[in-house]
């Protein structure tokens, strides 16, 4: 059933890829059906999970560690669950958010595409096939932040998130590599069996760096959260959908599922812990600076990943559970947020707070699901918010208290971050639905269709019947999901009232003091103003983004400089080094003794011609004295292979010669002048050295060779078989056309080839480039 | 003799180098063929030019064990090849070159360098 | 009778050679004419993608086959030998071949197509055929000549004069390569005598001067290392390439550089194998690491569509390298697998850049926009090859990176990996550029062809990518020939055996390879 499940929404998307443009704004109701069938699966899944999960597996390719294995257990079912039942809202609400003209079919395929690929990362049991879905949820983000890639903003954001998320990703595979390598295998079960051996290889602290880069930026922890913000140019849906219930928080079920395998040390605790708690604290001071909504909320989530990702680090089962919780809340409470600010956006046309207003007597329903689940998002007690978070703040004092005289820190950054929280989340409902209307929006506020406000208020709902009745979930849903990190059994003990315990006086000082400041949130936003004018992060990345551009165009137009000789000159400096410091390396450049013919007179005369004539060739400055010579030094060679009884060879060099020397007078008829172009003397002295070089190498290699006979040659076969096999005398001729007849095919081929070549080129008119010819032609047409 | 072959082998590849690094076009072209006149004698000498009668059956030099001695007919028969396939490209780079310095009125590589295709 | 089943059998690793010459001839005696041209030239594609289908799927039956020219023994005939790396090379030649010619007809103005397209189309891929197939020393530089000669013409063809610039530099670059190449030849054969690739590895195997053999071989990692465009000789391609007309530019990338690499995969897997830590370890993962680099980097600067794709060739090459330099099975099968993906796409990525251009009239990317909203199938077309040239999932680029880093990292190579994932994402980095570019954003700029008109264009490229996807989702079948190639590979002695007979086959043993 497993992949069933998971196939689903990858063969919906082909579906709507081939047929869905023509369903028009319809599509999204009808594609919703995929959700919804896969969220009633799930939910009757719940409760109803054998030990250790639902198991599906395939082998794959072993020797790469890659099997088809799948997983349905506690915690996958938590995130499947939103995945689904989050992604059904979503595709309900989109269909009355986007416009008629819009691209339903893109918009609809793109969200499919990332349901499954989600779907597969929680599904999934072998870790490389959690990967697999892992980059395809990044680039399904990827073309879903660019859906208006209209504008400018967008593409830049949806490159933002590409780049750090891929980045993040790709060490993340090397992460999971090694760890396939130091434990042999990269089944979540298997690991979980082997976290003693893992923990002790030297691998284990590259393999822990590696993993939370990629779960860090998947999850936009600081100062890889620059990212979230930018996605925000995409439309609200997805925004609530990817960005802020299900996608980042792939990077918290990784770091989830992997601290029974990877957790319980200082090198793992302590970075989640202090990153998670970071962010929390970035995040939420950052919120409070925004205008925007959707920046706000943008920061807002994540200020609560971080939060998130610390309970996650501490890894008691309590924390575990807490985290869990929280997580589930937030998926609904933050859904639900941006939903709402989607609509107040859709209906008013603006989503700055300096603009908005009064909204409530408008929009009374948004008004009020807005206020319920910034309430729960603040942490006030009777919503879903409230319980989750003490029993973080429970686990966050409890490790604190191993901490000695650090005791406080823990919960007192927590603290902090929590009553930033709260004001934020005040400023959410109180200056968007309270006060005076003001009139100052683009379009006049009215409340939007029941179909549009269906989704949030369902979601809504959720945090407030998990507020009053945390009993609802905890048992049925978050306890499993917790003991599924745990690898224990875990309960959690959710309850509205645990008396005036440490947790609740930090949920109380985060809400006074929130109400305190309140009144004064504009000096206190001014003040962070100040004290943040520079985004470090946000330079880093424009920095290396400029950087890499920089850097790859100066090497490029360094050496791919169109210049010929430049080529050359590479490639045979190349040739020198790598040959010459092969030879250097192997016993240098001494020479064996040769078993020499002594030369005759004859060889040395025609030797001495070549010599000569090819020192004049290089030096004349006449093209025909230059041609006439070279004719010179191939008439030696022809001589020569006639002392050295080639007569073939002889013949055929003979009238290769002079039609070669014919073609070249030919051709360079018009450039009978030679003159020496400028070289700069630098430039000169390093063609002379290369050139020396070059040949010194060669003649070396020949000199070398000679001396170094090792085998007798095999041509002796071809001497005694040439005529009673082969059926001729002349040796060269029977080896050519017989022995190594395909020697003489090839041959043949190049030579017609080369005929039709010269043939094609000679009777070519020289045109201008297509480009020119088209916009002659155009020109010509007007 | 080898050895010395081997120097002028050298001298050719030498001067070749030297002229294809050269800004003349036509200075380049003779660069390729005196570095193929080079290959085609180094292909020579690995067969050996011990002394022997031209690889025809029953023309080679007695030997002192009764034999017939020839010269190396299997590299002969490469060069043969190598002689007429690097005449087709010759001839083809010819033209090609030709070609070139018509297009841009010029024979100077430096005229032939354009990275940019020209958008007009 | 098993003599009459054996003979035939003997004789197929020539067939696809002898085909697409034959066709060539047929082709050149009925130039001109432009119906004839296209219909023979289309069953000659086809007869030779025959040809391969039938080598392929009896070398994995029966087991390496040899074929001797003139029935002379080896080592003193030309022989051709099949065996799993190159049929796989061949096969994918064939269908890539086959899949350009079909955008070529849809594509290449007429002029070009009357004026000798088909019958050069035909010798490229016979060189190629012959490169991949032959046994011989000697022979494959013969055959690197056909199709460089061939490649020359094609490059030029047209005569544009950007043509002919860039075209002399390809020309005089690749005459000098082919002079190295002699002078391996001759060096090698003075010192053992032979140009024989099995009885070459035999010698090699019992020589006593085995420094003067690594010298030997750096020589030829220079002439194939040109080929092959890995650094520091790859300056000839870049600039090229893209001079041609796309149908022309997309076969030379999917063939080219790829004889280069499957010659390095074979002579440094049969013959230069005494030394792998030096040569293998040491000099391979270097020149992989710097090519990689380097040939990334002129992607992330350049704003032309396909100046980008092809220094991606050279980008790429050094993942193979990187393969190769590692030399074990799953590295060396990740290797081989990376050349067949990359053949596919490499070219599915050429034609959908020659289709856009087609439609924009420009390759430069800041004269393209929104072609999304214009042209949504060939967008998606282009956004998935680009997606499997980066080596995201699901695609066939995913699974022979992964399988390169496993074997990096199993070989205890961290850096290399490391440099390799940079990459990786640097090509990913200008594969979105390009879509940022020339998909996205508004719907502006000159339409030549709208959505309908251009589909007959599309399909090529759409059909090379569902091969990717294909060879992504089959992953375990491709990787599973991959790795069995790559063990046939590391053990020498088979080829050896099968081309020398057993006794032969045992010097090598001897040698303890």
């Amino acid at each position: 059933m497993l992949p069933t499940v998971l196939t689903l929404p990858f063969v919906a998307a082909g579906l709507v890829a081939l047929f869905g443009h023509r369903a028009g704004s319809k599509l999204a109701s009808v594609a919703l059906a995929v959700p919804l069938a896969i969220f009633a699966w799930l939910v009757a899944q719940v409760g109803a999970l054998p030990p250790g999960g639902l198991v599906w597996s395939h082998g794959w390719i072993e020797e790469l560690g890659l099997a088809l294995s799948f997983r349905l257990d506690g915690w996958s079912l938590l995130f499947a669950l939103l995945i689904a039942g989050i992604g059904t809202l979503v595709l309900w609400y989109s269909r009355f958010y986007l416009g008629p003209d819009e691209d339903h079919s893109k918009f609809v395929l793109y969200l499919l595409l990332f349901m499954g690929s989600m779907l597969g990362v929680v599904f999934a049991e072998n870790l490389l096939v959690l990967y697999m879905f892992w980059e395809l949820t990044s680039i399904s983000s990827f073309l879903l932040i660019g859906y208006w890639h209209e504008r400018e903003a967008s593409r830049e954001g949806a490159l933002k998130a590409l780049v750090i998320t891929v980045i993040g990703g790709f060490a993340m595979l090397v992460g999971l590599l090694l760890l396939s390598l130091s434990a042999g295998t990269l089944s979540v079960r298997e690991l979980a069996l082997k976290a003693s051996e893992i923990q002790a290889h030297p691998f284990y602290p590259w393999i822990v760096g590696l993993i939370l880069a990629g779960a860090f930026t998947k999850s936009a922890q600081v100062p890889f959260h620059i990212w979230l913000p930018s996605a925000m140019e995409a439309p609200t849906p997805v925004s609530a959908y990817l960005h802020s219930a299900t996608m980042v928080k792939a990077g918290l079920y990784l770091v989830g599922r992997l601290s029974l395998v990877l957790g319980g040390t200082a090198a793992w605790t302590y970075p989640v812990v202090v990153v998670g708690l970071l962010t929390m604290l970035v995040g939420s001071y950052t919120a409070l600076r925004q205008r925007d909504l959707k920046a706000l909320l943008a920061y807002s989530t994540v200020s609560q990943l971080g939060f998130i990702m610390a309970a996650l680090g501490l890894g008691t089962p309590g924390a575990l559970g807490a985290a869990a919780f929280h997580l589930f809340n937030h998926a609904t409470f933050k859904g639900a947020l941006f939903l709402v600010v989607g609509i107040v956006d859709h209906e008013t046309g603006t989503r700055d707070l300096a603009k908005l207003g009064g909204l409530r007597r408008a929009m009374p329903w948004s008004a009020a699901f807005m206020t319920l689940s910034a309430l729960s998002l603040a942490g006030v007690p009777l919503l879903s918010g409230f319980i989750s978070k003490e029993l973080i703040f429970t686990s966050l004092v409890e490790a604190g208290s191993l901490m000695g005289g650090l005791a406080w820190l823990l919960p007192g950054v927590a603290t902090v971050a929590s009553l930033l929280t709260a004001l934020y989340s005040f400023v959410l409902f109180h200056e968007v639905f309270d006060g005076q209307a003001r009139g100052t929006t683009p379009r006049p506020a009215r409340e939007a269709s029941p179909a549009l406000l269906l989704s949030p208020g369902l979601l809504t709902a959720v945090a407030v019947l998990v507020g009053l009745g945390p009993h609802l979930v905890t048992g049925s849903l978050i306890d499993p999901a917790a003991s599924a990190l745990a690898g224990q059994p875990v309960e959690i003990h959710a309850a509205l009232w645990h008396g005036v315990n440490a947790p609740f006086l930090m949920s109380a000082t985060a809400l006074v003091g929130a109400l305190a400041f309140y009144p004064a949130r504009h000096r206190l936003r001014a003040l962070l103003e100040r004290l943040t004018t520079r985004w470090t992060a946000e330079r880093a990345y424009q920095a290396f983004l400029n950087g890499l551009m920089g850097l790859a165009q100066r090497v490029t137009d360094r050496h791919m400089t169109g210049r010929l000789a430049d080529y050359l000159l590479y490639i045979l400096i190349a040739f020198v080094v790598l040959v010459g410091g092969t030879v250097l390396a192997n016993g240098g450049f001494a020479l064996r003794p040769l078993d020499l013919a002594s030369p005759t007179v004859v060889e040395l005369v025609l030797l001495a011609a070549m010599v000569a004539g090819t020192l004049f060739v290089v030096r004349t400055r006449s093209g025909l004295a230059a041609i006439i010579t070279l004719g010179v030094v191939g008439y030696s060679v022809v001589l020569l292979w006639v002392h050295w009884q080639a007569p073939d060879l002889a013949l055929t060099q003979l009238v290769v010669e002079s039609v070669s020397v014919v073609l070249l007078l030919l051709a360079f008829v018009h450039f009978p002048k030679l003159e020496r172009k400028p070289v700069a003397a630098g430039r000169r002295r390093l063609n002379l050295a290369v050139a020396v070089l070059s040949g010194a190498m060669v003649s070396w290699l020949s000199i070398r060779a000679n001396g170094t006979q090792l085998f007798e040659p095999i041509s002796q076969y071809f001497i005694e078989n040439s005529l009673p096999l082969g059926g001729g005398r002349n040796i060269v001729n029977v080896i050519l056309v017989d022995f190594r007849g395909l020697d003489t095919l090839g041959e043949i081929t190049v030579l017609s080839i080369a005929a039709l070549g010269v043939y094609m080129l000679v009777g070519s008119r020289i045109r201008r480039t297509r480009r020119e010819a088209a916009e002659r032609q155009e020109g010509e047409g007007l | 003799m080898e050895l010395l072959t081997s120097l002028v082998i050298g001298l050719l590849v030498g001067a070749g180098v030297y002229l294809l690094l050269q800004r003349e076009v036509l200075r380049v072209v003779l660069g390729t063929m005196l570095i193929s006149h080079a290959t085609n004698l180094m292909l020579f000498i690995s067969g050996g030019v011990k002394r022997g009668g031209p690889p025809i059956v029953g023309r080679g030099i007695p030997t002192a064990g009764g034999g017939l001695a020839y010269t190396d007919p299997l590299p002969q028969a490469l060069i043969l090849t190598a002689i007429v396939i690097g005449f087709a490209s010759t001839a083809f780079v010819l033209v090609l070159a030709y070609k070139a310095i018509q297009s841009r009125g010029s024979d100077d590589m430096e005229d032939l360098r354009s990275v940019e295709e020209p958008h007009e | 009778m098993s003599n009459l089943q054996l003979a035939p059998l003997s004789n197929l690793p020539v067939l696809p050679v002898v085909v697409s010459l034959l066709f060539a001839v047929l082709l050149i005696l009925g130039h001109g004419r432009l119906r004839y041209q296209r219909a023979v030239g289309a069953a000659g594609v086809l007869a030779a993608l025959v040809a391969d289908l039938i080598l392929f799927t009896t070398v994995l039956r029966e087991g390496p086959l040899v074929y001797r020219a003139g029935d002379w023994p080896a080592p003193y005939g030309i022989l051709f030998v099949a065996d799993r790396l190159n049929v796989l090379l061949v096969l994918v030649a064939g269908v890539v071949g086959a899949i350009t010619f079909w955008f070529a007809v849809r594509s290449l103005d007429e002029a070009r197509q009357r004026a000798f397209f088909y019958p050069l189309f035909h010798v490229q891929l016979a060189g190629v055929y012959g490169a991949f197939l032959t046994g011989d020393l000697f022979n494959l530089f013969v055959f690197y000549e056909v199709t460089l000669l061939a490649s020359f013409v094609l490059l030029t063809l047209g005569g544009e004069r950007f043509q002919l610039q860039e075209g002399l530099k390809y020309v005089i670059i690749n005459t000098l390569s082919s002079a190295f190449f002699l002078v391996g030849v001759a060096i090698l054969y003075r010192t053992l005598g032979t140009v024989n690739m099995a009885d070459l590895a035999v010698k090699v195997a019992s020589a006593p001067d085995q420094g003067w053999l690594l010298v030997i071989a750096v020589v030829f990692v220079v002439v194939f290392g040109l080929k092959a465009a890995i650094f520091p000789l790859y300056f000839w391609l870049p600039y090229s390439y893209p001079t041609a007309p796309t149908a022309i530019a997309g076969l030379f990338a999917a063939l080219l550089s790829k004889v280069g690499i499957y010659s390095l995969f074979r002579v440094f897997t049969l013959i230069f194998v005494a030394q792998v830590s030096v040569t293998h370890h040491g000099l391979f993962l270097v020149l992989a690491s710097f090519t990689m680099v380097l040939g990334v980097l002129g992607p992330v600067a350049q704003m032309d569509f396909k100046r980008i794709l092809a220094f991606h060739i050279v980008s790429q090459i050094g993942y193979m390298l990187m393969g190769l330099g590692f030399y074990t099975p799953v590295a060396l099968a990740g290797g081989i697998y990376h050349i067949v993906h990359n053949m596919v796409i490499k070219t599915g990525l050429f034609l959908t850049a020659g289709a856009t251009e087609e439609v924009t009239g420009t390759s430069h990317l800041e004269r393209m926009s929104g072609l999304l909203r214009s042209h949504p199938v060939l967008a998606a077309v282009f956004f998935m090859s680009g997606l499997s040239l980066a080596g995201m999932p699901p695609f066939s680029g995913f699974f022979s990176k992964l399988a390169l880093m496993v074997g990096g990292l199993q070989a205890g190579g961290y850096l290399v990996v490391a440099i390799s994932v940079a990459v990786s994402f640097l090509t990913l980095f200008s594969m979105i550029k390009i879509w940022r570019y020339v998909y996205w954003g508004p719907d502006r700029g000159e339409r030549r062809l709208d959505a309908r008109a251009t589909s007959p264009l599309v399909w090529p490229a759409a059909a090379l990518l569902l091969i990717s996807v294909g060879m992504g989702l089959g992953a375990s079948f491709v990787f599973d020939y991959s790795y069995a190639t790559a063990l046939e590979l590391m053990d020498p002695a088979r080829y050896v055996a099968a081309v020398l007979g057993p006794q032969a086959a045992a010097v090598l043993a001897h040698a303890g390879l």
